[in-house]
């Protein structure tokens, strides 16, 4: 099993594909931190949110045949994550926000004073705040350090309305946060 | 390793070991794709042509069929549109299946979507695609020239 951890995801996942199911326990090692922690910034709950991975992680297993190694594991986990996020808020009828899906056009020199170090620090803590349509893009850009493509292909939107949301994210943080 | 991660862990790993959770085989998703191929084929086909027989049971009230409200009300196959827009829903909600879809915002792709079947159904018709596969020949052949009986049917009535 040591030998395998130096391996990639999806070098793991065609493994585990063809020859030892047990590599799982590796992918499972690697993400489970990161899955806990970004359920838990949507869903505010961290019981729910391990039952979220949890689920995930057999449904990923279910599906693997599905995934396409040539793409990021990383990216198609979180994908699963957050449909789990989503039926369990539907499930719950959480009150999210939800329906707040506008989008506001980009504003670039908004976020101009802000420094990445500075936002990456208070995002956690100003999630909290903000709406599950904001806190899930900039919760994917600061923490997890995803890219826009990434995100994009997370919450199968459009990069454009990623940008904009992220940008409009930052703009209700500096508004909301600063405050605090 | 904490222990609730450890529990997680051993949780999923234990259910894939006793065999309670099973990978799909890769054929069930290839067999998955076909039928999604094939559905948004035949959603498109169907929608295109039904957009055709529309213009097409238009075409066979007379040239003044736009101002026969009454009748053109009573001989409209009322199906066709039904089954027109069903296709279309379900040919959106296919095409919204695949990887590259969630790349273009929705409104996009339905609106593309939409425009090219009434564009194909409107060349369809105009180039008697329709005319030729509906009423000479084809499976609904027999239905067709029925269909156009009955019309003509109702237009002598009318003038009687």
């Amino acid at each position: 099993m040591i030998e395998n951890e130096e391996l990639s995801d999806e070098e793991i996942v065609e493994k585990v594909r063809t020859s030892d199911k047990n590599l799982y326990t590796i992918i499972i090692k690697r993400y489970e931190d990161k899955l806990i922690r970004y359920a838990n910034n949507l869903i505010k709950d961290k019981n729910k949110a391990k039952d979220v991975v949890q689920e995930s992680f057999i449904k990923a297993f279910i599906d693997l045949n599905n995934f396409d190694i040539k793409k990021k594991f990383s990216s198609w986990i979180y994908r699963i994550v957050h449909n789990e996020v989503i039926n369990i808020i539907k499930k719950y009828k959480k009150e999210t926000s939800l329906q707040e899906d506008w989008d506001f056009e980009s504003e670039e020199n908004i976020e101009e004073n802000f420094e990445i170090n500075e936002i990456k620090e208070k995002v956690e803590k100003c999630l909290e705040n903000i709406s599950f349509i904001y806190s899930e893009p900039i919760s994917l850009y600061y923490i997890d350090e995803k890219s826009y493509e990434e995100i994009s292909y997370i919450l199968k939107i459009p990069m454009g309305t990623v940008a904009t949301r992220i940008n409009r994210a930052k703009k209700i943080m500096k508004k909301i946060c600063q405050k605090n | 390793m904490s222990e609730e991660l450890k529990n997680i862990t051993n949780r999923v790993m234990g259910q894939i070991n006793e065999g309670k959770i099973k990978m799909k085989p890769k054929i069930y998703f290839v067999i998955g794709s076909i039928f999604t191929f094939l559905g948004l084929v035949s959603s498109i086909i169907v929608s295109t042509f039904l957009i055709g027989l529309i213009r097409f049971s238009l075409r066979s009230n007379g040239r003044m069929a736009q101002y026969k409200f009454d009748q053109l009300l009573s001989n409209f196959p009322w199906w066709t549109a039904v089954l027109a827009i069903l296709s279309l829903i379900i040919g959106i909600w296919l095409i919204r299946k695949y990887d590259f879809s969630y790349k273009i915002k929705s409104i996009v792709i339905i609106s593309a979507f939409i425009l090219s079947i009434l564009l194909a159904g409107y060349v369809t018709d105009k180039i008697g695609l329709n005319d030729t596969l509906l009423f000479h020949n084809g499976p609904m052949k027999g239905m067709m020239q029925n269909y156009i009986r009955g019309g003509e049917l109702q237009n002598n009535i009318y003038k009687k």
